[in-house]
């Protein structure tokens, strides 16, 4: 198999050229690369991870919640079938108000991830076609599950 | 799930989970006669909150809850999370481990893929004679599962930093003998399903999948490779011992449920295979590297990805210095298989005769992809 | 002793006594309690029920095998015979669950109707040139064929009363099938009845003792018998009912004996048109004599061709994988109706050129 795209080229490539839309590149574990946006450039950061590196197979997104620190973060996973990498796609979310754009206008196959990260953390992606509960009951009034400060209270 | 509008002149059919073939989830069709407009997946008929039971459960202690995400595929599920906690503990695998490993995978992978190949002869109508020779075929590989690890289904045989328990006397001659008996039997599936003119009526140019749709819309493993494009985690980041071993990515470039069938197929020959390799070659040595069960795993995040029979599962792990993960997120194959689904009625013709055919190409284990 | 001789004479006259007291029953059964019997006996209920039972237990029980498995074990020993009666006897003492929205009447009597109607064409089979329950002369042939274009009106009646989308779509899949089915094995039957020179059952089956029809006719012979899976919605062919889609198609509502009556006249159906399929095709009651008897051997070999026909039907289930609705429309009108009329007209060539 012919790998086109190897870790620290990217990384030195992604670096100088886009200066003015991305915040930080790290690298762990040598295979993954780990990108933050700058707050307002989100989606032009996602188009142009997808577009002009060709990461076009998104394998899931998911969040993390940090209450000590009052925040929470979205990650989104992808990859590139050239690539021997994956890119973890960070983007802070402010605990108090967890708005986000949603990144299904750029990888489709979001919506579920994003549909489950919103009923587990309770994160409102705008722009979402279709942002109801996935794996939670309709009518669930527990809570959200995956936030750390969750007690199991159950449905109301 | 709130359930969506629906136009007037369609006719909204709910399939599951009260249906000879749906499984448990519940599917709703949007149908015009037999033609079917739409499918909507509604999952998380078997949310267990594995996400949230890991983060409750020592490193070592999620082994066991993860098991059950899906009980057809258990060694596949958990060699993920094995691998994703032994990086976070830092541990090395010997080499032999690792030859074990990989055995335990293919055998499992076969298991799983035997019984998508049951269920796909089922879902054509086959009087379910197929799906029970796949499944008394399963019983070779149990009967090996229970000599090696002591358990048929949910084996727990993976540890970080190596497996539980060497092969037993003689363990590799019957593994061989296994592998013969099933390549004797899978020239009578080839004869009774993939060259039988009425299965690939069925099957032939059904829910075609296009390369560009299958990236887009996130496909994984069997689904993706049926499409044409070599992606496969044995090979993306070899874990196990998948470097040393003699294999190759099977693609099929025809896109139809056909093409998945038959790459399933071929990767139950090839799994053979390196069944066969394994047994012959396996390198002598530890099996385990030792390390103490109070361990703490050092502040970090580590990401495993595996190749599933379903398709490739991301564990990402954060841990902080205390005995438990502080999160481990898991993504899914099924979950992502499901997607793809939900939008083949949109990308192609798809009867309502269809709708088992198709969900069994894709093959979703719905207890995955609800976690 | 010498009373008894005094009484009925030696032991040569006592079984010449005896044997005329049987022969004597015998014929005064076959005669003056013939409409009896084949009510009771032959093709009437014993006939129909036994068989439902028999293949019943065959399916399952040989099909088990097919998959590698026992089947039916406990009830009357290993063969499992009495499960089937014990499957009818807990049908029977079921509770009859009927939908809260739909009509009870209509619901609870499309059952009965769907086996019942195939039912009725079974009294035009001839089991012998005098063992006819209704014998109509010439009307045989077009009467079965009129009373087995009703019967499919029955499963899509059976399938809209009860009120689900399931069953909705089966009774429409059904509608569906039969029009596709039904058309090229009336034209092949047609071509049975050119050849024989008759409607009459009874004259085709006579016209048959020397060759059987499905030689000459072999195209019409392979129609007819595609015609009949679909008709009797055997696989692979029943897509009305086809379980992994449909749940259980235009069945799915109905429980208890209902049900137990939607699975017999799958197998009601089955044996009408198999018998027609015998009487046009395979040489009828046709025979050699056996034991002295001749309604006897007509009766056995009709029975006995029917039997080995039965059980390569149900062996075919193994085997086959059941077609899209649309592939099977296509194979009824772009290749069945095509076929039979191409058989039409080579036989009616045959009859003007006077080969046959």
């Amino acid at each position: 198999m012919s790998r086109k795209i190897s870790l620290p080229d990217f990384i030195s490539s992604f670096n100088e050229a886009q200066k003015e839309i991305v915040e930080s590149v790290d690298v762990f574990e040598d295979t993954r690369a780990s990108i933050k946006a700058k707050k307002d450039k989100i989606i032009e950061a996602a188009e142009v991870i997808r577009d002009d590196y060709g990461f076009v197979i998104p394998i899931g997104g998911g969040a993390i919640d940090y209450p000590e620190e009052n925040r929470m973060e979205m990650n989104y996973y992808l990859n590139n079938p050239d690539s021997d990498f994956i890119i973890i796609y960070r983007i802070p979310v402010d605990r108090e108000k967890p708005v986000l754009p949603s990144m299904t206008q750029v990888w489709e196959a979001m919506s579920f991830h994003e549909r489950e990260t919103h009923e587990m953390f309770g994160i409102d992606f705008e722009g979402h076609p279709n942002l109801v509960p996935l794996l939670l009951p309709p009518d669930w009034k527990g809570g959200y599950p995956l936030r750390k400060d969750f007690k199991g209270e159950g449905v109301e | 799930m709130a359930e969506p509008e629906i136009t007037p002149e369609l006719m909204r059919i709910s399939w599951g989970p009260q249906h000879p073939m749906s499984g448990q989830t519940r599917i709703l069709l949007d149908t015009d006669g037999e033609k079917v407009h739409r499918i909507i997946a509604d999952l998380g008929f078997t949310h267990r909150g594995i996400e949230k039971v890991l983060e409750n459960r020592s490193l070592i202690g999620g082994i066991v809850p993860i098991d059950r995400m899906a009980m057809v595929d258990t060694a596949n599920i958990s060699i993920g999370y094995v691998t994703a906690a032994e990086k976070a503990l830092g541990l090395e695998v010997p080499e032999r481990a690792n030859w074990i490993r990989s055995l335990v995978c293919e055998m499992s992978r076969i298991n799983s893929h035997l019984y998508a190949f049951g269920l796909q002869a089922e879902a054509t109508g086959y009087f379910p004679a197929v799906f029970l020779w796949t499944t008394i075929d399963r019983e070779i590989l149990l009967d090996l599962f229970e000599e090696l690890t002591g358990a048929r289904w949910s084996f727990n045989f993976f540890l970080p930093g190596g497996v539980y328990k060497d092969f037993p006397e003689g363990f590799a001659d019957r593994v061989v003998e296994g592998v013969n008996y099933l390549r004797n039997r899978f020239k009578d599936y080839w004869n009774a399903m993939i060259e039988n003119p009425m299965f690939e009526m069925r099957c032939d140019n059904v829910a075609i999948l296009e390369p560009k749709d299958a990236l887009r819309l996130g496909a994984t493993g069997p689904v993706l490779r049926g499409s044409g494009i070599p992606v496969d985690m044995r090979n993306e980041e070899p874990y196990a011992a998948y470097a040393d071993l003699d294999w190759e990515i099977i693609t099929e470039d025809a896109c139809d449920v056909m093409a998945r069938t038959k790459v399933r197929f071929h990767e139950i020959g090839q799994s053979l295979n390196m069944m066969e390799q394994i047994a012959k070659e396996i390198p002598e040595g530890e099996i385990k590297t030792r390390f103490s069960p109070f361990a703490r795993a050092p502040e970090g995040e580590h990401i495993s990805r595996v190749e599933n029979g379903r398709g490739e599962m991301s564990t990402h792990l954060w841990t902080n210095g205390t005995p438990n993960p502080y999160r481990v997120k898991i993504l899914p194959p099924s979950l992502r298989n499901m997607y793809v689904f939900e939008r083949l009625a949109e990308l192609s013709h798809i009867t309502v005769a269809d709708i088992p055919v198709v969900i069994n190409s894709i093959d979703p284990w719905y207890l995955d992809a609800d976690r | 002793m010498s009373i008894i001789n005094a009484a009925f004479g030696n032991a040569n006259q006592v079984h010449q006594n005896l044997a005329g007291i049987l022969a004597y029953i015998l014929e005064f059964m076959t005669v003056n309690a013939r409409p009896i019997l084949q009510v009771l006996v032959l093709p009437g209920l014993a006939f129909t029920l036994v068989f439902a039972i028999f293949a019943v237990w065959f399916e399952r029980k040989f099909l088990a095998r097919a998959m590698l498995r026992v089947g039916p074990y406990y009830c009357g020993g290993r063969s499992g015979v009495l499960q089937v009666f014990a499957d009818f006897i807990k049908l029977f003492l079921k509770e009859i669950i009927i939908p809260s929205d739909v009509n009870w009447l209509l619901f609870s009597l499309s059952p009965v109707m769907v086996s019942a109607v195939p039912a009725l064409a079974l009294v035009l089979i001839p089991f012998d040139a005098n063992w006819v329950m209704w014998d109509i002369g010439g009307l045989g042939l077009p009467m079965f064929l009129a009373i087995m274009g009703i019967a499919p009106l029955m499963p899509v009646f059976a399938g809209w009363v009860s009120n689900n989308k399931y069953s909705f779509i089966g009774s429409w899949r059904v509608a569906y099938m039969y029009i596709s089915g039904e058309i090229p094995l009336v034209i092949s039957a047609a071509a049975v009845a050119i050849m024989a020179g008759s409607f009459n059952l009874v004259d085709i089956v006579e016209a048959q003792k020397n060759m059987w029809f499905a030689i000459p006719q072999f195209i019409g012979f392979i129609v007819f018998f595609l015609g009949v899976l679909i008709e009797s919605e055997r696989t692979p062919f029943d897509i009305p009912v086809a379980e992994v889609e449909l749940v259980f198609g235009w069945r799915t509502e109905f429980s208890g004996i209902l049900f137990g009556f939607t699975m017999m006249a799958e197998y009601v159906m089955l044996q009408a048109w198999a018998l027609l399929f015998i009487t046009l095709y395979l040489g009828g009651y046709n025979g050699p004599i056996i034991m002295g008897s001749i309604i006897g051997s007509h009766i056995f070999w009709l029975l006995t061709k029917f039997l080995i026909l039965v059980v390569f039907i149900v062996l075919l289930r193994c085997v086959f994988p059941r077609p899209r609705m649309d592939q099977m429309l296509k194979i009824g009108w772009n290749y069945l109706t095509p076929i039979a009329l191409l058989n039409l007209f080579l036989v009616l060539a045959m009859k003007v050129w006077g080969v046959i």
